[in-house]
């Protein structure tokens, strides 16, 4: 689908959204599209931005789009700014999640740089500011860099956070990843095997049964010298924990289930860190 | 054949028979336990980009030349592509172009130069990526030039010679778990099987790395001024992965692996036998300027 169709398209699907309620709590696209500044630190936008949906993303995000599928975007604003002579131009390219828990993982995806003030949580590398708030992820990419760029980049982060009115809470099965050891920016939610492997591959065959119906956190621990990592998975039911425990062991996993939760120990320096790590996973002696 | 990726008798079927038993002399993987098995051409030129960063389409040409003459053991470029292609060939020209960091137009044009030149008949060349389906050249076609740049990927770990028979498929997200494992099955449909001749992979200014939605940063491509040719894909991917993987531990000051690993290039040797990804059994050729190769 041709962006300029996908815009009309969501035009129609917007207004029908509204009357239906039938969307993440808070500001709707069009709310956030409206808030946004035609103009920031002397950069212009080309015109009020595109929006695509779960088909014409792929489209505009050439190989990227199952990642934030994945997460249950349901739409994507995306307007180019124009800098003044000599400068690149910058995208703004704001997700909508189904739900703040998603904005949230989609923004785990992929944790290198300095963290910033935007939003509920922002992160700067050379050219690319990604943050999050409430249902949204937003990203906002320099094509060229320079130092006005770089105002402007922040500047456009924080007008973007600003159009969203609405905050949101990360999932709470982060903070059931034990503490001692843990390195804070490598944690990740996600829920399905690909992107899994994106993050720590881990193999072929999804022997943990991640789905879109799984909620997942995924963390890495330097301890004792070594270093492992704890995947822990909540399961949409005990049956499915069960199957999923059953596979892990016969792949060699170490892992512990509780209810419809699952730890895993993965790729651990030591099989006597796999044992440590499971001790405290899934907040209890083993 | 293990590693054989044009089979004599895929090459006789296309009708080019004189030039296939020449074809054949060329080392091939499988022919001796003992001696590297595929040649690849590693070719570079300082001056190929100017300070613009705009290719010299010249420098482009005669690089892409001197590369096909050392592959196919000729002196002169007419000879070395009349053993690729024969003038009754079909040729489809797959490219790639990806808006951030495509196949050089300057390239494109080059080879659809040479192979006009061996006497394929204008109507009989196409050049297309997206559209390789439903482009009624690539439709009969009977040979293939594969180009493409090289780049990191989200699914694929690195976007190579391999993955770009992807448009050839209708679902190319079908192929996207196991880090895109079974990329070297595209290379078996009847579309592709047997046709591919050359692989020309860009390294121009490769992508090492890959960040946001659109994984593209300006930080990520280097200027390194190269082009990896050879009709062993396999061999030519597993050559430019090892230059992406010396690249990104130069860059980030530690071993910093492609992530996920791009394994479909072991895979697409070992499960579908397009050719060999181990250094010992790759022959490579390196022309031109070396500095800071990597390799």
């Amino acid at each position: 689908m041709q962006a300029s169709s996908a815009a009309i398209g969501v035009l129609v699907c917007g207004g029908l959204m509204a009357c239906s309620g039938d969307g993440p709590a808070g500001d709707d696209l069009e709310g956030v599209r409206a808030a946004l500044p035609m103009e920031v630190a002397g950069w212009r936008a080309v015109d009020d931005g595109e929006v695509y949906d779960s088909e014409s993303i792929f489209a505009y995000i050439d190989g990227h789009a199952e990642v934030y599928l994945a997460y249950g975007m349901r739409r994507c604003l995306a307007r180019r700014y124009i800098g003044p002579q000599g400068e690149a131009d910058i995208v703004v390219d704001l997700f909508e999640l189904d739900s703040a828990a998603n904005a949230y993982g989609v923004f785990t995806h992929d944790r290198d740089g300095e963290a910033v003030d935007v939003g509920q949580g922002a992160l700067l590398r050379p050219g690319w500011l990604s943050f999050w708030k409430g249902p949204w992820f937003g990203s906002i990419y320099a094509e060229g860099e320079s130092e006005a760029s770089l105002i402007a980049v922040n500047a456009l982060a924080h007008a973007a956070a600003d159009a969203i009115s609405v905050e949101g809470e990360a999932p709470d099965l982060v903070g059931e990843l034990p503490a001692d050891g843990l390195d804070p920016r490598s944690v990740r939610f996600l829920h399905t095997w690909e992107i899994l492997n994106s993050a720590l591959f881990v193999g072929g065959e999804n022997i943990f049964s991640l789905s879109s119906e799984t909620d997942a956190v995924l963390g890495r621990y330097r301890r004792e010298g070594g270093e492992g990592w704890i995947l822990l998975v909540e399961y949409p039911d005990e049956a499915t924990a069960s199957v999923a425990e059953e596979n892990a062991r016969g792949g060699g996993y170490e892992s512990r289930r509780d209810g419809k939760r699952l730890a895993l120990v993965l790729k651990p320096a030591t099989p006597e860190l796999a044992d440590n790590l499971l001790v405290n996973a899934l907040g209890g002696a083993r | 054949m293990k590693g054989k990726r044009l089979s004599r008798r895929d090459f006789l079927a296309a009708g080019s028979g004189a030039a296939a038993a020449t074809l054949l002399g060329v080392p091939r993987p499988g022919e001796s336990s003992d001696q590297p098995s595929s040649r690849v051409v590693l070719v570079r030129h300082e001056n190929v980009l100017g300070e613009d960063g705009q290719e010299d389409s010249a420098v482009l040409h005669e690089m892409l030349n001197r590369a096909v003459k050392a592959l196919m053991g000729e002196t002169e470029a007419a000879a070395a592509w009349r053993r690729l292609i024969s003038p009754s060939d079909v040729v489809g020209i797959k490219t790639n172009v990806w808006k951030f960091l495509r196949t050089p137009p300057a390239l494109e044009n080059a080879i659809r130069e040479e192979v006009l030149a061996v006497g394929v008949r204008p109507e009989d060349v196409a050049i297309d990526d997206r559209g390789v389906p439903s482009n009624p050249v690539f439709q009969r076609a009977t040979a293939i030039i594969n180009t493409r740049p090289m780049r990191t990927h989200h699914w694929s770990g690195l976007g190579t010679s391999i993955k770009n028979m992807i448009m050839f498929v209708p679902r190319p997200a079908d192929y996207h778990g196991d880090a895109c494992a079974p990329l070297g099955a595209i290379w078996n449909l009847p579309e592709v099987k047997g046709k591919v001749r050359l692989n020309v992979l860009v390294m121009l200014t490769p992508q090492f790395h890959g960040v946001g939605p659109h994984s593209y940063s300006p930080k990520h491509v280097w200027p390194y001024r190269g082009l990896i040719v050879g009709t062993d894909p396999v061999a030519v991917d597993a050559t430019g992965a090892r230059i992406i993987q010396a690249k990104r531990d130069l860059f980030f000051g530690e071993e910093r692996p492609i992530s996920p690993p791009p394994h479909h290039i072991e895979i697409a040797g070992e499960r579908y036998g397009l050719g060999v990804s181990d250094p010992a059994q790759i022959e490579l050729v390196r022309l031109g300027w070396m500095e800071e190769a990597l390799i």
